[in-house]
C-alpha cells in the first residue's frame, strides 16, 4: 500500500508539472502558431491542448488513489484504475500527435519570410537570390531581398539600408529562418511529447503495481 | 629614286603605336558581402594598387579614370581585338551590347577617377557593384549583366582627354550568375518518419494494450469468476475439533456428504471456512465450543 500511495503522489507532481509545461507551450512565446497556422500543421499546439487537460487529470486523479488506497476499499480502486486509464489513452495521443506533427514542417512556406522572427529566408538570405518570388518580380531590380532581413533599430527603422542591400553581414540577420523554425518546435515538441511519454512510462508501471494491490483487496 | 625609296622605307616602317601595358592585377568578388553574386549583378573589389606603378603617363591621378569591362564569351576576344581603337569607350554601347544577331558582348563603364582609390584605403569595406543603374539606356551606364551569364571583368585606366586606353588589368576569373530556380523545387521539407515518433507511437501503443489488457484479466478474475485466487487465508478463530471426517447433513435439500477438510488436511481443528455454511453450525459460539447447540430451523 505504501508503495501505491508514493507511486500516486510522485505521478501526481509530475502530473501537475505536465500540465504547467503544457500551459507554456500553448502560450507560444515564441510566436510560432501563425506560421504553423498558415502551413496547417498546428498539431503541437492541438497536443498541448490536450497535455493541459490530462495533466491536470492526472493530478487529481492521482490523488483520489491515494485516497482510495488508503480506504482499501475495492470499488474505489476500481474507479481509479478504469479513470487513470482513460486519462492514459488520451494522453497518448496527445504525444503521438505532438511527435508526428514535427515532421511536416514546410520549407516553401517559410520563404514567406516571418515579420516577428529575425531571420531570413529558408536555409539563408541567398535563397531570395536563388529562388523566384512575388517579391523578385516587384522589387528584384533594387532589393535582394526584402527589408524584413535587415536588423532593426528600436525604432523599428532599418539601421542601414545600404549595408544591407549589398549584404553585409553586420547590418543582416543571416539565419535562415527554417533553422529558426525548426529549433523552436524541437523544443515545443521535446515538451509536450517526450515529458509527456516519459510520464506515460511511469504511470504505466504504478498502474500495473496498481492492478496486483487491487487483487489483493477484499 | 633614292630619295623616293628612302620616302618609301619612311612610309613602311610601321609606326609604333602606343601600347597598352597590362598589369599584374585581376578583380575579384568582394566575398565578404552575402550579395556578392545575384542573377543580374556582381560586387567587386575596388581597383587598388592596380595602376599606381605606372610611369610616363599622359594624365595624372586626378585626370585618369578608371573604367570596368564587363564582358561575356566572345566579348573577351571581341574586346581585346579593339581596345586600342580610340573610340573604344562608344564601340558597344550597353543597350545593345547583348543583344541582336551578332552582339558585342561587352560594355563599358566607368568606376571613377584613379585618386579615388588610393593603395592605403582610408576607409574598409570598399566594393563597386556591377549593374548598380539596372536597366538603363545610355551608352556607358553601369547596367544589369546578362541573367545566368558568366562574365569576366577588367578594370582599364583611360585618359580623360583623348579617351584612350593606357593600361589594363589581366582577366578576371568567369564569375557564374545565379539562374532564378521555381521555388517549388525548395522541397516540400518532409523528411519522413522520424525515429523518436516511431518509437514513442509503438511504445506507447504496447503500452496502452498492456494495460488494457491486465485490467481485463483483473477485472475477469475478481468480478466475474468468483475464485478466489489470492484471497489470502484468513486464518479465523479456532472452533474446536471437530474430527468427523465425513458427515450427512440431513437437512440439505440435496443431502449429499460433506467431506470434512479440517480432517483431511490433517489438521486438528476446524476453523470457520472448513465448516459447511448453514444455520446449524454457524451457531457455533467459539466460547463453548465443545458443545455444539442445535437449531431448529
Amino acid at each position: 500500500m505504501i508503495i501505491v500511495i508514493l507511486c500516486n503522489a510522485f505521478a501526481a507532481a509530475a502530473g501537475l508539472a505536465l500540465f504547467a509545461l503544457a500551459i507554456w507551450v500553448a502560450v507560444d512565446g515564441y510566436k510560432l502558431y501563425p506560421i504553423s497556422g498558415v502551413s496547417g500543421k498546428d498539431d503541437i499546439f492541438a497536443g498541448a491542448w490536450i497535455a493541459i487537460f490530462t495533466g491536470f487529470a492526472y493530478f487529481c486523479t492521482c490523488i483520489f488513489g491515494i485516497y482510495a488506497a488508503r480506504k482499501q476499499r475495492r470499488s474505489l480502486m476500481l474507479a481509479y484504475l478504469i479513470i487513470m486509464f482513460i486519462i492514459f489513452i488520451f494522453e497518448c495521443a496527445s504525444c503521438i500527435t505532438a511527435a508526428t506533427n514535427r515532421d511536416y514542417v514546410s520549407r516553401l512556406l517559410l520563404l514567406l519570410s516571418c515579420l516577428q522572427v529575425e531571420c531570413c529566408g529558408t536555409d539563408s538570405p541567398l535563397d531570395w537570390v536563388e529562388y523566384n518570388s512575388t517579391f523578385r518580380q516587384l522589387y528584384g531590380t533594387t532589393y535582394p531581398w526584402p527589408l524584413n532581413c535587415c536588423k532593426r533599430l528600436s525604432s523599428f527603422e532599418v539601421a542601414d539600408s545600404q549595408g544591407c542591400i549589398i549584404g553585409q553581414t553586420s547590418t543582416m540577420f543571416t539565419q535562415g529562418c527554417f533553422t529558426h523554425i525548426e529549433s523552436v518546435l524541437s523544443r515545443y515538441t521535446w515538451a509536450v511529447s517526450w515529458y509527456g511519454f516519459s510520464v506515460q512510462m511511469f504511470v504505466f508501471f504504478m498502474l500495473l503495481i496498481a492492478m496486483v494491490y487491487f487483487t489483493q483487496l477484499g | 629614286m633614292e630619295v623616293y625609296l628612302v620616302l618609301c622605307f619612311i612610309c613602311m616602317l610601321p609606326i609604333p603605336a602606343k601600347s597598352i601595358t597590362t598589369v599584374d592585377c585581376k578583380p575579384a568578388i568582394n566575398e565578404s558581402l552575402a550579395a556578392k553574386i545575384t542573377i543580374n549583378t556582381v560586387i567587386l573589389q575596388q581597383p587598388r594598387c592596380c595602376f599606381d606603378n605606372l610611369t610616363n603617363l599622359p594624365c595624372t591621378s586626378n585626370t585618369c579614370e578608371i573604367w570596368l569591362v564587363p564582358a561575356v564569351d566572345t566579348g573577351l576576344s571581341t574586346f581585346d581585338a579593339n581596345k586600342a581603337s580610340s573610340a573604344i569607350l562608344s564601340l558597344s554601347p550597353y543597350p545593345t551590347a547583348f543583344t541582336g544577331s551578332s552582339p558585342a558582348n561587352y560594355f563599358l563603364t566607368k568606376v571613377g577617377l584613379q585618386s579615388d582609390f588610393p593603395c592605403v584605403s582610408p576607409s574598409p569595406g570598399g566594393y563597386f557593384r556591377v549593374g548598380a543603374d539596372g536597366a538603363c539606356s545610355t551608352t556607358n551606364c553601369n547596367g544589369f549583366l546578362p541573367q545566368g551569364s558568366s562574365p569576366s571583368f577588367k578594370y582599364l585606366l583611360v585618359d580623360s582627354v583623348n579617351k584612350t586606353v593606357l593600361a589594363e588589368t589581366k582577366w578576371s576569373d568567369s564569375i557564374a550568375l545565379y539562374t532564378l530556380k521555381d521555388p517549388g523545387t525548395l522541397g516540400d521539407g518532409f523528411a519522413g518518419r522520424s525515429g523518436a515518433m516511431v518509437i514513442i507511437t509503438t511504445l506507447l501503443s504496447v503500452a496502452a494494450a498492456v494495460l488494457l489488457l491486465f485490467l481485463i484479466v483483473v477485472l475477469a478474475l475478481c468480478c466475474c469468476g468468483g475464485k478466489s485466487k489470492g484471497s489470502g487465508s484468513v486464518v479465523g478463530s479456532v472452533m474446536g475439533s471437530f474430527r468427523i471426517p465425513r458427515y450427512d447433513t440431513h437437512h440439505l435439500k440435496d443431502p449429499a456428504p460433506y467431506d470434512n477438510p479440517a480432517y483431511e488436511k490433517e489438521r486438528k481443528y476446524t476453523t470457520q471456512d472448513t465448516l459447511p455454511k448453514t444455520k446449524a453450525t454457524s451457531a457455533v459460539n467459539p466460547v463453548t465450543q465443545d458443545t455444539i447447540k442445535l437449531q431448529k430451523i
